[in-house]
């Protein structure tokens, strides 16, 4: 034990080095081929073998993070998950094939037929810049691997970047203990597992480690006042607002943290230089970004960091004042004056602003941060998005687990309370042998041993009790490691475009069913065609089925999805002419009800009402429900049960047999027998439909010849 | 500090100026109405602002944890019931149920609050432990917070793994 060593290296130096060359000789006789790798006989002093300990932890925690999310690369196969990532996967693989001005410069006419979309303008390019530079760096080193692998692996890899960077900022906050546990926590944690794991190519696997990265050098420059790592924090920021959307919370928390300093009496000239200098130069690099541009001098998101920077100069200049005067009462009344007159003038200047246009008000989805009600009365296709459905308790526990006991020990950071604790505890466990130690070897120490007795004396069983929370608090640590690797492999690890389930005798059953209509899509039909579908699927169609969509993931045209969103919940010849307007000559739908598959377009429908209705005010949402119930048996809505996509979904579906003992067009999603089963098609037919019924393509017919 | 020297000019204030004040619009105030007007004797204290302490702002940040860990935020856009009820099929009586089956991103409110208050005891725990270790207390006010500590993290913790398991039958299987 690191405790025992030095007692026994500082006190029998000498015998040690006598005992080395005993030691040595024996194995050395015995055979020349077996080093003896005792830590004594290596002889590194405590320091060193800290050393050694924290660069072991920090390495196995690296691994750790890296082979967490790597299950669904061993289950399927090395793939793109989801939906955003396939366009982020297109995106870079334009980048790596045509170079960078060309991607800068990119219009897209294959999405948003017949917008287009403006790509290089309206994207984040840190993700896809990153990737194309790994791929370059080991393309250099004549690594012949494919940009796929470089997509999906990107992730991992940054997650154990990430680790090392939570060392860090634990190291800065508190010690290198707390940094340890810090990185420990954060490897596994299933929160941040769920957006970075193996596979899932978005934004927030490169902009979380961006985000840590940014905290900690501020952090660092605030505590140090160095310019150097001011700058370094800009550059930092950079990076975060060219790889997420989301560098608003940054550009806002970072305000907010030297607000709470300025409050709470801790200015000082390292506060002014750091955040002078990460919010200038941070605010000139985030223009070179098209898609934010001016946001920040614009937008009334941005406009708090610009307030506290005001201040700060404010702050400093009363310092310098100060300064100056010698008249205390003199300085009273130019305080009072100076800051009446600052206030006055930035809400004069702030409401300029807000009133004349210039300074665009909140969008709608930060509003929600105020008003969480407001996404769903007023903007449904904000409130449709699963990723920004409220959180429920048990969301939380599943993603944080015991960090949710150890948040509120000490404010934000866990793993300081775990550190001090567990520091604490130690402590008191090694006081006994230390002082039996020291009283022991030193007799001119009695008296300090003494003491130390008397305390023990009066709590006897305090080692054992630290003991019993030691493995307590370590027991807490174990269930927290299981659980995090059980929610992972079970809920986190799903690449969504393959599913799987547990077939009749428990074995795995792969539904490849997306792929396939993806693959068929690309080889059967003609390369200028157009697909409509709802928007989810918009991405996967572009980047596998390589054709034209109408709407896709991107959703930054509300009317254009609210016309497919209509084009869905008409009538047969209503939609027939909004899809000859649209030019479209596919139409895609995806349908659970063989394989029990939940997430389809018939539970979907309702957003596609809903949306639909919000522009074209003829769509109505009552008309499909019955009661305010949502159902597609034989007592639906009539509208309901004639809409296209019941139609296109149910189309043959009456004359299967889903299960044993149910009649035929048996839903297994709704788990109802469907209402209408004699469903004829008169201006689509039926392209194409998987092995498991789960993708259906429609061929839209062209107008009959009228001679 | 700000917030000190703003009350010092504050009572400064209430005392005529005859020291002489840089400041031009008091000059001009103290000429043209105030030279023929008698301004009356008010007894007023404009209030302090005064920073809250630790404890307080402990206590706030404590409360905002528990109400966003307990799903306020869920509550208030989907608006569950209280607690959810099923009707017995012998009987046809109503029973209640606490926890809404089967969804890891449902709740009802009751179930929401428990939960997060489960969630709060631990972190109240691991601060009790942490208090009994310092050395300036009686010492039977130390043994009094270890004991609480440990019983209040141990409950939180058995708790809380009983009600995911009520919740998700299949955890950790």
């Amino acid at each position: 034990m690191v405790g025992k060593a030095e007692p026994v290296n500082g006190s029998v130096k000498s015998g040690s080095n006598q005992s080395i060359p005993a030691t040595m000789q024996s194995p050395l006789k015995k055979s020349d081929l077996i080093p003896n790798l005792s830590l004594k006989t290596l002889k590194l002093k405590t320091k060193q073998q800290e050393l050694l300990i924290r660069v072991s932890i920090l390495c196995l925690v690296y691994v750790l993070a890296f082979i967490t999310r790597l299950f669904s690369v061993l289950r399927y196969e090395s793939m793109i998950h989801e939906f955003d990532p396939y366009f982020n996967y297109r995106t870079t693989l334009f980048l790596t094939e045509k170079g960078f001005y060309e991607f800068w410069n990119w219009f897209d006419s294959e999405s948003w037929y017949p917008l287009g979309r403006i790509i290089g303008g309206t994207l984040y390019p840190g993700l896809m810049v990153t990737a194309a530079i790994i791929y370059w760096l080991l393309r250099f080193l004549r690594f012949a691997i494919h940009i796929r692998e470089v997509c999906v692996l990107t992730a991992p890899f940054f997650a154990s970047n990430t680790t090392l960077v939570a060392y860090f900022f634990g190291k800065e906050v508190w010690d290198s203990g707390a940094g340890l546990v810090a990185a420990a926590l954060i490897a596994i944690c299933p929160g941040y597992i769920s957006r970075s794991v193996a596979g899932s190519y978005d934004n927030e696997g490169v902009a979380i480690f961006a985000l840590l990265l940014t905290f900690y050098l501020f952090v660092k420059a605030v505590n140090t006042g160095s310019l150097a790592w001011a700058l370094a924090s800009a550059f930092a920021y950079f990076y975060m607002v060219s790889a997420w959307g989301g560098y608003v919370f940054i550009i806002n928390l970072i305000p907010l943290y030297v607000l709470v300093l300025l409050i709470t009496g801790r200015y000082s000239m390292r506060l002014y230089v750091a955040y002078n200098s990460m919010y200038v130069l941070g605010m000139l690099l985030a223009m070179q970004i098209r898609f934010v541009g001016f946001q920040h001098v614009q937008s009334g998101e941005h406009m708090a960091a610009m307030g506290v920077f005001f201040l700060l100069q404010v702050f400093f200049f009363l310092d310098w004042v100060k300064h100056l005067l010698s008249d205390t009462k003199l300085f009273q009344a130019f305080l009072r004056i100076t800051v009446t007159t600052a206030i006055g003038v930035g809400a004069i200047a702030l409401g300029v602003g807000m009133a004349s246009g210039y300074i665009s008000p909140w969008t709608g989805r930060f509003y929600s941060l105020l008003d969480p009600t407001y996404a769903k009365d007023h903007i449904p296709i904000i409130a449709s998005v699963s990723e920004h459905q409220p959180t429920a308790w048990s969301s939380f526990m599943f993603d944080f687990h015991i960090l949710l006991f150890l948040f509120p020990a000490v404010c934000l950071i866990s793993a300081i309370a775990v550190s001090a604790t567990i520091k604490n505890l130690t402590l008191v466990a090694r006081a006994k042998s230390k002082v039996t130690q020291t009283g022991s070897v030193r007799g001119s120490s009695s008296s300090k041993g003494s003491s130390k007795a008397s305390l023990d004396q009066s709590q006897p069983f305090q080692r054992n009790g630290a003991i019993a929370l030691l493995l307590g608090a370590f027991y807490l640590l174990s269930k927290y490691a299981t659980h995090c690797t059980w929610v992972t492999s079970e809920a986190y690890s799903s690449p969504s475009i393959v599913l799987a389930a547990r077939g009749a005798h428990g074995n795995r059953v792969i539904f490849d069913d997306y792929r396939e209509a993806y693959f068929w899509l690309r080889k059967n039909t003609p390369p200028d065609a157009k697909v409509m579908s709802w928007w989810d699927y918009g991405y996967q169609i572009t980047a596998m089925g390589n054709r034209t969509v109408i709407v896709d993931n991107n959703t930054w045209n509300n009317t254009h999805i609210a016309t497919v969103g209509r084009a869905m919940s008409s009538y047969e010849d209503e939609a027939y002419e909004i899809m000859r307007s649209l030019d479209v000559d596919y139409v895609l739908v995806v349908f659970g009800g063989v394989t029990g598959y939940s997430s389809d377009d018939i539970n979907k429908f309702l957003w596609m009402v809903r949306i639909g209705g919000g522009v074209f005010p003829v769509i109505k949402e009552p008309d499909y429900l019955v009661n305010g119930e949502y159902r597609v048996d034989k007592g639906a809505a009539p509208k309901m049960l004639n809409c296209l996509m019941y139609k296109l979904s149910y189309y043959r579906f009456g004359e299967l047999t889903t299960e044993y003992g149910k009649p035929p067009g048996y839903d297994r999603a709704r788990g109802v027998e469907i209402g209408n089963k004699d469903i004829k098609l008169e201006y689509l037919e039926e392209a194409f439909t998987t092995s498991n019924w789960i993708v259906r393509i429609y061929k839209v017919k062209p107008p009959n010849n009228r001679w | 500090m700000r917030s000190k020297p703003e009350s010092q000019t504050f009572t400064a204030s209430m005392e005529p100026l005859s020291s002489g004040s840089v400041d031009p619009i008091f000059h001009l105030l103290r000429i043209v109405p105030f030279s023929f007007l008698r301004p009356p004797k008010l007894r007023l204290k404009l209030p302090t602002l005064t920073l809250p302490s630790p404890m307080t702002v402990y206590a706030l940040v404590l409360l905002t944890y528990f109400m966003v860990v307990s799903g306020i935020v869920y509550d208030v856009i989907v608006e569950p019931p209280g607690i959810g009820s099923t009707q017995d099929r012998a009987t046809g009586s109503v029973r209640p149920v606490v926890f809404l089956p089967g969804r890891v991103n449902g709740q009802y409110i009751v179930e929401g609050l428990s939960s997060g208050f489960m969630f709060v005891l631990g972190g109240v725990g691991i601060i009790l432990m942490d208090l009994a270790l310092d050395r300036n207390r009686a010492r039977s006010v130390k043994v009094s917070y270890a004991t609480a500590g440990i019983s209040f993290v141990v409950i939180a913790y058995v708790m809380s793994m009983l009600f995911i398991r009520i919740k998700i039958p299949a955890y950790l299987s």
